[in-house]
């Protein structure tokens, strides 16, 4: 079934080293799928982008920006569209390994693009 | 648990505790074009197709157009039930409400069975509360309480984009209602899109996820829970051990304590987290101590 393609797909990227949560959001700032530990600093980051999310989408779509990147003092947000509703964040640390992540971030976003498309 | 009356939306039931609370006003609340009133069909066809009563009360849709609309939507066995008698459908113009007022209560005297349970739809209640002033709209407690007197409804709500929806009056029957379902369409075409959140349960455990949905022809609403969706809202019994260690303890204390155990027995009936529940048991314990 489609949806557990697509929950998979975020345990996955959820699983990676750095990773400390991954988050499926619709372009109105609702978050769909969350894969999140129990951390107020993470939850800080959720309201934020919550409030966020649509203008950065805004933005990104009328600069044509395929990712955006957000540095905090203690984490890395990445902010990737995977379909014309949908927006895949990933958060980071510091120690991640960059190309690791985005490779699999990549991945992640083809497939959530194939499950909601 | 209290009863509870199916639902008849494929994959919703699992996710409100097994269907609606009997006896209760249960709102689905959204834009145009959701599917609010083919939620209504379902409903209704769910509980006649078993032979239940229905009484539709429609402020927007003739009985011509709902058997159209349930023709066309494959819920072709609507004609048989209005026939037999157990679906009445009361159509009542929104005006009508307001020149000269009609009263919604008496409607529902007259139209439904005496002693028997019977599903109520009202579609959509919009009308009632835009032809009505802000004093009549105070009567809506009574409405909502006559509803629940006679049965089990389904009121639909038309999602209000009007910055002052508190004063218009617009939000009341979301705080009086027992249940909120909200249906949003985005209008893109994918898959959540068209998803369905349970805002309001009254009494009940319910999942709080947003849950994409299809309208299918010959079915109607289908909701895509995802496994991962439904354990987070179905009760396990892996950490019993740890429940029935904290209720014996309990239940040796003194009254506070027998009546504390009494409900963490239902803590432990309706736990669904994949978590122990230690941290709770133990900050609990100390607290009323």
């Amino acid at each position: 079934m489609i949806r557990r393609k697509f929950e998979h797909t975020l345990d996955d990227l959820y699983e990676t080293e750095g990773v400390d949560a991954c988050i499926i959001y619709r372009i109105d700032g609702i978050p769909i799928t969350v894969r999140t530990p129990r951390d107020s600093a993470i939850l800080e980051v959720m309201f934020w982008l919550e409030k966020q999310i649509k203008h950065v989408l805004r933005n990104m779509d009328k600069e044509g920006l395929k990712a955006t990147t957000f540095d905090f003092k203690n984490h890395q947000i990445l902010l990737t569209p995977s379909s014309r509703s949908t927006v895949l964040v990933t958060i980071i640390n510091p120690q991640a390994h960059q190309q690791l992540i985005s490779i699999e971030i990549a991945r992640a976003k083809s497939i959530i693009h194939n499950c909601v498309s | 648990m209290s009863e509870r009356v199916k639902s008849g939306i494929y994959g919703l039931d699992e996710l409100i505790g097994g269907g609606f609370r009997k006896n209760t006003v249960n709102i689905i609340h959204g834009g145009i074009g959701v599917g609010k009133t083919t939620f209504c069909f379902q409903y209704a066809l769910f509980g006649l197709n078993r032979g239940e009563k229905v009484v539709f009360i429609s402020f927007e849709m003739t009985t011509e157009q709902i058997i159209r609309d349930c023709n066309e939507l494959g819920l072709c066995e609507i004609e048989e039930h209005i026939e037999s008698g157990n679906l009445k459908i009361i159509h009542i113009y929104g005006e009508d409400l307001a020149f000269p007022p009609i009263s919604l209560v008496d409607i529902l005297k007259e139209n439904t069975p005496d002693n028997d349970h019977c599903r109520i739809i009202v579609d959509p209640l919009t009308h009632y509360s835009m032809f009505l002033d802000d004093e009549k709209r105070k009567s809506l407690s009574t409405i909502f309480q006559s509803l629940r007197d006679v049965g089990t409804s389904i009121v639909t709500l038309e999602e209000s984009n009007q910055n002052d929806a508190i004063n218009n009056g617009s939000l009341m029957p979301l705080y009086l209602s027992d249940t909120v379902l909200h249906l949003d369409n985005l209008g893109f075409g994918e898959l959540f899109n068209r998803t369905l959140r349970v805002a309001k349960h009254r009494g009940s455990k319910h999942g709080e996820g947003l849950y994409p949905y299809n309208i299918e022809s010959g079915l109607g609403i289908v909701i895509l829970a995802s496994e991962h969706d439904i354990n987070k809202v179905t009760p396990t019994s892996e950490f019993d051990e740890q429940f029935i260690a904290a209720i014996k303890q309990l239940g040796n204390i003194d009254i506070v304590g027998e009546k504390l155990a009494k409900r963490i027995e239902k803590l432990r009936n309706d736990w669904n987290h994949s978590e122990s529940p230690e941290y709770i048991l133990d900050l609990v314990t100390r607290n009323e101590k």
